[in-house]
């Protein structure tokens, strides 16, 4: 049992519906605003971690389908051991050193130990608020095979 | 439709012994990052074409993060929604040659 089927069982239906609701954004039947839109009310398209372990060499787009984001976080894994490299699709086309493709990387937090225990994050906004970061185009890889960064990104619907 | 979408500069810059240009000729982008490389033990200077590699003109000086945790970064982003950061204008030094400081750049495209 994943966490997210463990969230729902423990908070019920209810969780069901809005755990369902807020990963809509990889299935590949949503349809989102139009890139540059603007709408009026901020919906979480992506989160929780991330799993890329069923791409090639794990590295995966953030949507299969393009998606028009205003706001995406990635966040090393707390408790994890590798890097996680973001890139585009150059990264997963490689046949050298995924990471050495890739714009950039962030450091694990394995113990907390370092950085005040912070983890390593990085954010992409849209400096308007307007929709016009395609989730499709940033590619994520784990260092460690099996790892799962956790990522957020909204839209304003 | 206008989309933010990653730079064809992107990536790790390598750099030998003098500041580089992030593009060699003008590359107007929205949003720009500028880090050491993680496990590398250059300083990373950021300037323009009048960067000195005794960090004169330096716009930042960057600590390197060879053992690990969160690199320091130098981050501009043109908060009017436009491509107004040439990168030809950007220059890059690490004072150990041959280092690869990452630059992240996102460019408005109309589709």
């Amino acid at each position: 049992m994943n966490r997210r089927e463990l969230f729902q069982k423990a908070l019920g239906a209810g969780a069901a519906v809005v755990a369902a609701g807020v990963l809509r954004g990889q299935s590949s039947s949503f349809n989102g605003p139009a890139g540059g839109s603007r709408g009026s009310t901020l919906v979480t398209v992506l989160t929780g971690p991330f799993d890329t372990s069923s791409y090639p060499n794990g590295v995966r787009p953030l949507t299969d389908t393009p998606q028009f984001a205003t706001y995406v976080r990635i966040q090393a894994h707390p408790g994890q051991q590798g890097k996680i490299a973001i890139g585009t699709s150059a990264m997963a086309n490689t046949t050298g050193a995924i990471a050495d493709s890739s714009f950039l990387e962030l450091w694990p937090n394995w113990d907390g130990s370092s950085d005040n225990g912070r983890s390593d994050t990085w954010i992409l906004t849209d400096p308007q608020w307007n929709n016009t970061i395609n989730l499709a185009d940033i590619y994520v890889w784990p260092e460690i095979a099996g790892e799962a960064p956790v990522i957020t990104a909204f839209q304003l619907a | 439709m206008t989309i933010l979408s990653p730079s064809a500069a992107s990536g790790p810059l390598t750099v030998s012994v003098a500041p580089v240009p992030i593009a060699a000729s003008s590359t107007l982008v929205n949003q720009l990052s500028v880090k050491p490389r993680l496990g590398q033990w250059s300083k990373v200077l950021v300037g323009g074409p009048n960067l000195g590699t005794d960090e004169s003109n330096a716009m930042a000086v960057l600590y390197p993060v060879p053992f690990g945790g969160q690199a320091d970064a130098f981050v501009v982003q043109d908060q009017g929604g436009q491509n107004t950061i040439d990168l030809s204008q950007i220059y890059v030094y690490a004072t150990i040659p041959g280092d690869t400081p990452m630059v992240e750049a996102f460019e408005y495209k109309t589709l």
